[in-house]
């Protein structure tokens, strides 16, 4: 859950959680779904508290309804794209309202 | 071992009846005797095998059970979808793979604790929405823990004798693997008729009763049990005798339900040609296809309250927008009849501040609230107009009593129109507008009311309660409501005649028009449409074809000659009798019920 510091330049973006139900399962499915299309570790922070992106349940205990501010760390080899990439779905809304 | 024959009252959720053996989904206590530690590298390599083995069967039944049910009930395998995410999910899977290695905890034990685990950082979760979620981890640790054991999986029933399954609850997956198994039906704690698990039970076709309490307590593992999908009844250990009865009511029922199903595809005509159209009464977009097997002509009524209450914040257009649309372009080209918001302010506690009303049932509630509260009402509106350029859809108002307020909602469905034409947005522009005839003030003003609507639909059933002064809910007073009271049936021909002097066509949707028993006075007294729960549809359409109009209204207005409700009903359940005794047997179950 809580993961291991990585290695080489970390790519660090801020989200904000728009939508209005917030960071519930569609959502979290979205980002797992699109963290495991990437090499690099991408990793979700909120308040101190860092989870893998990949990792659903982590994603929903980080309990983030609407308004919530997150941070992610991208590092690995395709840091840069994965990193646009989620800051993409956020601000799309993952499609919602 | 319980007592013989011994009562239980549910809910019905899916009619039929069967006989079985009861098995019993218990909850975790049982489990706990069979956590050990693991002593040798053999032995956690073994216990490894197995937690593997059962995440691949696991995922394998997962996978397969939503291509299954993909097509019909996408809500459900989009749930399958969120379960296949939680099995792989490292908190379930790694962990648990860490404490069978490195806490040398046995397979089962180690899920477990995995697990606790998870319900201990989503205790925190203060989201209620998100936190809710864990209703889904835990169905995944039970299909695992069930795949582990191999005791209390669905999937491993090997038992020659039919099984009931008693639960706590169970989730639309577990209720799909019933299929095909030697699981004969299902007796669950929660859920209530329109569940979604009642809903796929009715699919399935394998009768139900949920919102037993303690069933799981009450019933023991072994005991054999009756389960009468038709009254919502389970019976304990019944003796010989009411087995008997019940076996030969399992047959009667049987043929009644294939002698039935071939009218689905008939239309309602009779004898002498009066066509008559049956339509459908549904809350969900997932019993539109339960609604066109049955042979539908069409939904009559589509509740929509069930959005406004499953979440806490209120739907956004786009949430209504896309389940309309859904029930629209499934019905097409038949006719979508949706009922705009009919709630009251109370049950808005979490998003609105209204006070509990004393009196809810002669308060702001229907087209009162929604002429109150017009900002949830216009976007209601907007979200069925724009539903409205895909099929044949009707909006009806609720509880409408006054002339004025029909004229205030068309003012304002007029006003969200200009809005959509602005905007550019599709809909229809002639969508006929109804007013629901459910308040004895609307039946005084029918002739006045028939000029400003585009139809009539009588809702029966608070006609009934607001005419008679009953509430049907207070067993003090239930029995004295009566669909064929003299009032009653004067009311519903004073619509009939406002109607038809207005060139407006007249529906009945309460209850009482999907029970045989009504049917051919409702038929006779000159009712254009009939809408009711699916399941009542073929055999009314049975009934139709097979009675003259002619001899319809004969019945009518011999019932209108006599004085006193007890007097109707006993003329209308012997001419049933005589007809159809098959029908009259389940008919009133069968459309009361559900």
């Amino acid at each position: 859950m809580i993961t291991k510091k990585s290695e080489g330049p970390v790519v660090e973006r801020e989200l904000w959680v728009e939508n209005r139900l917030g960071l519930h399962a569609r959502p979290a499915m979205k980002i797992t779904n699109l963290a495991l299309q990437f090499e690099a570790d991408l990793t979700l922070e909120k308040d101190g508290l860092q989870v893998n992106a990949r990792d659903l349940l982590a994603i929903l205990t980080l309990d983030c309804p609407q308004g919530t501010r997150l941070v992610l760390k991208a590092s690995g080899a395709d840091a840069s794209e994965a990193a646009l990439a989620v800051c993409q779905l956020f601000a799309r809304k993952f499609g919602e309202s | 071992m319980t007592a013989e024959n011994h009562y239980l009252q549910g809910i019905p959720a899916s009619p039929g009846i069967v006989i079985g053996r009861a098995w019993v989904l218990s909850d975790r206590g049982e489990i706990k005797g069979r956590f050990h530690l693991l002593f040798t590298e053999e032995e956690q390599a073994h216990e490894v095998d197995r937690f593997q083995a059962a995440m691949d069967q696991a995922h394998e039944d997962l996978t397969r059970l939503r291509q299954e049910i993909a097509a019909e009930f996408p809500e459900h395998a989009h749930l399958l979808e969120l379960h296949l995410f939680i099995l792989k999910d490292q908190m379930l899977n790694d962990e648990t793979l860490r404490l069978i290695r490195e806490e040398h905890l046995n397979a089962e034990w180690a899920l477990d604790q995995a697990f606790e685990k998870i319900k201990e950082l989503f205790r925190r979760i203060g989201d209620s929405y998100i936190k809710g979620r864990l209703a889904d981890v835990e169905s995944v640790y039970r299909r695992l823990m069930g795949n582990l054991t191999g005791k209390e999986s669905l999937r491993s029933f090997d038992s020659p004798d039919p099984v009931i399954i008693v639960a706590r609850d169970l989730s639309p997956a577990e209720t799909t693997q019933m299929t095909g198994s030697t699981v004969v039906g299902f007796v669950t704690e929660r859920g209530g008729r329109t569940s979604h698990t009642a809903i796929m039970a009715q699919a399935l076709e394998i009768p139900a009763v949920v919102g037993l309490d303690n069933a799981t307590d009450e019933i023991n593992p072994g005991d054999d049990i009756i389960v009468d999908g038709l009254l919502g009844r389970v019976i304990l250990n019944p003796d010989a005798e009411v087995l008997e009865k019940y076996r030969r009511r399992q047959v009667e029922f049987a043929a009644f339900k294939a002698e039935v199903a071939q009218f689905c595809t008939f239309s309602a005509y009779t004898l002498d040609d009066h066509a008559t159209h049956i339509l459908a009464n549904i809350e969900l977009p997932e019993e539109v296809q339960l609604a066109l097997r049955s042979g539908a002509d069409g939904v009559g009524l589509y509740r929509t309250e069930f959005l406004y209450l499953r979440q806490r914040h209120l739907p956004t257009e786009e949430e209504l927008y896309a389940d309309y649309k859904k029930v629209v372009e499934a019905m097409a080209p038949r006719q979508v009849t949706i009922r705009t918001l009919d709630i009251g302010g109370d049950k808005f506690l979490s998003t609105l501040e209204y006070p509990q009303e004393m009196n809810p049932a002669l308060g702001l509630r229907a087209i009162r609230f929604c002429l109150k509260e017009q900002e949830i009402f216009r976007i209601q509106l907007k979200a069925i107009l724009r539903a409205s350029a895909y099929g044949q859809v009707r909006v009806m108002f609720p509880l409408i009593s006054s002339i004025q307020e029909i004229r205030e909602a068309r003012r304002l469905l007029q006003e969200v129109q200009e809005e959509l034409k602005a905007q550019g947005q599709l809909f229809d522009p002639r969508m006929p507008v109804g007013a629901m005839i459910e308040v004895p003030a609307a039946v005084t003003l029918a002739t006045l009311l028939a000029k400003e609507a585009d139809f009539f639909s009588i809702g029966t059933n608070d006609l009934i309660q607001y005419t008679l002064a009953i509430d049907r809910g207070n067993k003090q007073v239930a029995g004295l409501y009566q669909p064929l009271h003299p009032a009653v049936l004067r009311m519903i021909q004073q619509v009939v005649e406002a109607g038809r002097s207005g060139g407006i066509p007249v529906a009945v949707c309460g209850e009482m028009a999907g029970d045989p028993l009504y049917l051919a006075i409702l038929l006779g007294l000159g009712v254009d449409e009939l809408s009711m729960n699916h399941m009542a549809i073929p055999m009314v359409k049975k009934v139709i074809r097979l009675i003259n109009y002619m001899d319809a209204k004969q019945m009518a207005s011999q019932a209108m000659d006599m004085v006193t409700v007890e007097e109707i009903n006993e003329f209308a359940a012997q001419e049933m009798n005589r007809r159809f005794p098959e029908i009259f047997r389940f008919g009133s179950a069968l459309a009361g019920a559900f």
